[in-house]
């Protein structure tokens, strides 16, 4: 079998973006990630109200670390949909 | 929509060497950064301004930063985290002056940056540490575990480099999506917080790494 050029294009581009929109799943990871952060910030900030600012900032910096991942994917899906 | 950095003219014609509008943007905040520090160098007080008790307020905040993570070198460090620091911090308040770009919307700004922290972080760990020490430390805890070691001090950079490019370009995206929904009014919130809230932690995430990698080459 021999396709026309145009046809194994389109299927090209229709598995690029089908590829970023799966790829971005890992978007759960980072989510459910950050909540738990957020969640045991709460909680110690329930246990130690005096220390707030601290328990913010260092939960704030784990969180934007822990969205690496999310940031990996974002970045592999905006390749496959402008570069491929 | 093609998101990231256009492309406005090439250098002497040369196809390799495009000039983009990040390019541009990262030149004008260069130059006013500097124009800007000449010109508060000359009038520096005993009592401060307005506009150098704001500046000292950001470079003792960026100190107490570093002194938590290397105790006592707080000093000796301030000027290169403190330049990241401010260029990466003025360029995400450029993102929101019309006809500018955030010169940190482009993977090419971001990654130079991360790779001079990668290169600033190897030399202070050889220097620190001597030669001998320092490929050692590639070797441990078994000698098995040196490609692993080699990859995972290879993936800083980018790492560190891919998050605030992630960062910034996404919520550019986002925010134009919007715009094509609703022209007016309704994405204008949203400035504050993908320009300014996620932003300015972002800033403060890029710093922090940064010294993280630092205090971690040289410990240990």
């Amino acid at each position: 079998m021999d396709f026309s050029p145009e046809f194994l294009d389109a299927i090209m581009k229709a598995a690029a973006y089908l590829g970023a929109g799966i790829g971005m799943i890992a978007g759960l990871g980072p989510g459910i990630g950050q909540g738990y952060a957020a969640g045991k910030g709460a909680e110690a900030v329930g246990r130690q109200p005096e220390a707030r600012a601290e328990i913010m900032s260092t939960m704030l910096l784990g969180q934007a670390v822990a969205e690496t991942t999310g940031i990996y994917s974002f970045v592999i899906a905006l390749i496959l949909i402008f570069v491929v | 929509m093609q998101p990231g950095p256009k492309v406005l003219a090439y250098f002497l014609g040369n196809e390799n060497l495009p000039i983009t509008d990040t390019l541009l943007a990262s030149w004008l905040l260069v130059i006013l950064l500097i124009l800007f520090a000449y010109i508060l160098k000359k009038r520096l007080k005993i009592v401060p301004g307005r506009i150098q008790a704001a500046v000292e307020i950001i470079l003792a905040f960026v100190e107490s930063q570093i002194e938590s993570m290397l105790p006592g070198e707080g000093r000796k460090f301030l000027p290169f985290i403190g330049t990241i620091f401010i260029f990466v911090g003025v360029s995400t308040v450029f993102g929101l002056i019309p006809g500018l770009v955030n010169p940190t919307g482009d993977i090419n700004t971001t990654l130079g940056m991360a790779l001079m922290v990668f290169l600033y972080s190897q030399y202070l760990g050889i220097k620190r540490k001597g030669v001998g020490t320092y490929i050692k430390g590639f070797f441990e805890p078994i000698f098995l575990m040196f490609p692993m070691n080699v990859l995972g001090e290879l993936a800083k950079p980018i790492s560190h480099s891919f998050r605030l490019f992630g960062n910034v370009v996404g919520g550019g995206i986002i925010i134009t999506l919007l715009y094509q929904f609703f022209p007016w009014f309704i994405p204008v919130p949203l400035h504050f917080w993908f320009d300014i809230f996620s932003a300015f932690i972002q800033v403060l995430i890029f710093g922090m790494i940064a010294i993280s990698y630092i205090s971690v080459a040289i410990s240990d």
